[in-house]
């Protein structure tokens, strides 16, 4: 069931409990009518929740007021994730270098190699009629995708994976910081410790992959230094482990249980698109991005003081009413979907070109592999909030058919 | 009709050609390029669905 907020509930509540991660969208709302620039007391200090869209749209699109510099998320990274933690002007120089390594013509170049990825993940389950589609496919999809652009060895996944665990949901007890602190400098220490020797490796023996491409490039005339790179590969490795990841595992979950939309797409695989941008909309699988205020500024007769943390809920603009028209409805052929479920401005999803091109792929062959599946029965999904990703996802289907 | 865009505010969200791409195209960055300038017909509505779907509202399309 939906989780109702109480009145004068911690915004905060949308980044910790997994209840409100099931289903935001009510919670959303809450935020949105009773308090659209909403104060909390936030997990490592306080915390301002902008969430109409028209706000969110702004905020992202004035990083000198809503500022993405490192001091806005401390993931204990050792150097400012590239190019996500470097405002403009400098920002530019990095997304001109790295904006063509995932343009939509160099991501097209996958097709071959990632419908061949795609089947053989469906062809380890197909004829068993069950899944765990979170463990079996939405996780080592994008991962193994992942890998082959960066020209990482595959061996390598599992550690990969660790590291993506304990730098977004650290195993720790609900609230202990420090614990979930010293996790994430640890891991941020070994990933920067595995690309510092990868950096150096690709160094003395350059192949025609994405980090020999990096490490080589020249941005204005100069060579990226090694705590350039470092950042470069930290953030690469973070986006392209957990969000396709999370929302594979939304949009699984939502046609799962809604056989009618699925349908829709399976007699018409055209509609594969619509249905990708109406379900990132709805689902917004990022729910928030962190901003840090880098001047005073007031939003909706709200002051907020330079050196707040802001919390942006992407989630709550997608579902925003005076934006979306039928906002609480699910339509695969919205004539009008300004959704900012891969952020805007400037900071705009680096790979959000790869990430729809890896959704059609995925959505598009599971779908002619296994038309009809339902939930596993009795399932009990439970969502990780921040970035919704199942802890797994059940499904069954009749293999005969 | 015309289209223009405000490269200033062209992001690379990429709707645009993803709607219109008889009327957008994608550079190698990603951002959008104009094809036809002056759309008329199937490509003029196809090319205001774009500028209605761009999350950062770049485009611009006048009669």
């Amino acid at each position: 069931m939906p989780a109702t907020p109480e009145p004068g509930a911690d915004p905060i509540q949308l980044m910790v409990d997994p209840a409100v991660a099931a289903a935001p969208q009510p919670f959303y709302a809450h935020l949105r009518d009773r308090c659209p620039v909403a104060r909390s007391a936030g997990i490592n200090g306080e915390a301002v929740f902008v969430s109409r869209h028209e706000d969110v749209s702004w905020a992202l699109r004035h990083p000198e007021v809503f500022s993405s510099a490192a001091e806005a998320v401390d993931i204990g990274q050792e150097q400012p994730l590239i190019p996500l933690q470097v405002d403009p002007p400098d920002h530019a120089r990095y997304r001109r270098l790295l904006d063509p390594e995932f343009s939509p013509r160099t991501v097209a170049t996958l097709e071959e190699e990632a419908r061949v990825l795609v089947n053989r993940l469906i062809d380890r389950f197909a004829d068993r009629g069950a899944c765990d589609f979170h463990e079996e496919f939405a996780t080592p999809l994008p991962s193994t995708l992942f890998l082959t652009i960066a020209g990482l060895p595959h061996d390598d996944l599992p550690t990969f994976l660790r590291w993506r665990d304990n730098t977004i949901r650290p195993d720790v007890a609900p609230g202990d910081v420090e614990a979930a602190a010293r996790i994430r400098a640890q891991t941020s220490h070994e990933i920067s410790e595995y690309f510092t020797a990868a950096i150096a490796e690709r160094r003395a023996r350059p192949d025609d992959r994405l980090l020999s491409r990096i490490v080589h490039a020249e941005v204005e005339g100069q060579r990226l230094s090694d705590t350039e790179l470092l950042g470069i590969c930290h953030l690469l490795l973070l986006g392209g482990l957990d969000t396709v990841t999370a929302t594979l595992d939304c949009m699984i979950a939502y046609l799962a249980r809604h056989p009618d939309r699925r349908r829709r797409i399976v007699e018409d695989p055209g509609r594969v698109p619509g249905a990708i941008e109406e379900l990132l909309r709805w689902e917004t699988p990022v729910q928030v991005v962190p901003r840090i205020v880098a001047q005073d500024v007031t939003l909706r007769d709200v002051t907020i003081p330079a050196g707040t943390h802001a919390v942006l809920v992407l989630g709550a603009a997608n579902t925003d009413p005076a934006e979306f028209t039928g906002a609480d409805v699910v339509d695969f052929d919205r004539p009008r979907n300004r959704h900012l479920a891969f952020g805007g401005g400037p900071h705009r999803c680096l790979g959000s070109h790869l990430a729809r091109f890896e959704l059609r792929v995925a959505i598009e062959e599971f779908h002619r592999r296994i038309p009809d599946y339902d939930l596993a029965p009795g399932a009990e999904l439970r969502w990780s909030p921040g970035i919704r990703q199942a802890d797994a996802l059940p499904l069954e289907w009749d293999p005969g058919r | 009709m015309r289209v223009v865009v405000d490269a200033d505010r062209c992001v690379g969200h990429g709707r645009c050609y993803a709607l219109a791409p008889e009327v957008f195209a994608a550079d190698d960055h990603g951002h959008c390029v104009i094809l036809v300038p002056e759309p008329s017909g199937a490509a003029a509505q196809q090319a205001r669905i774009a500028a209605e779907n761009c999350p950062e509202s770049a485009i611009r399309c006048t009669d």
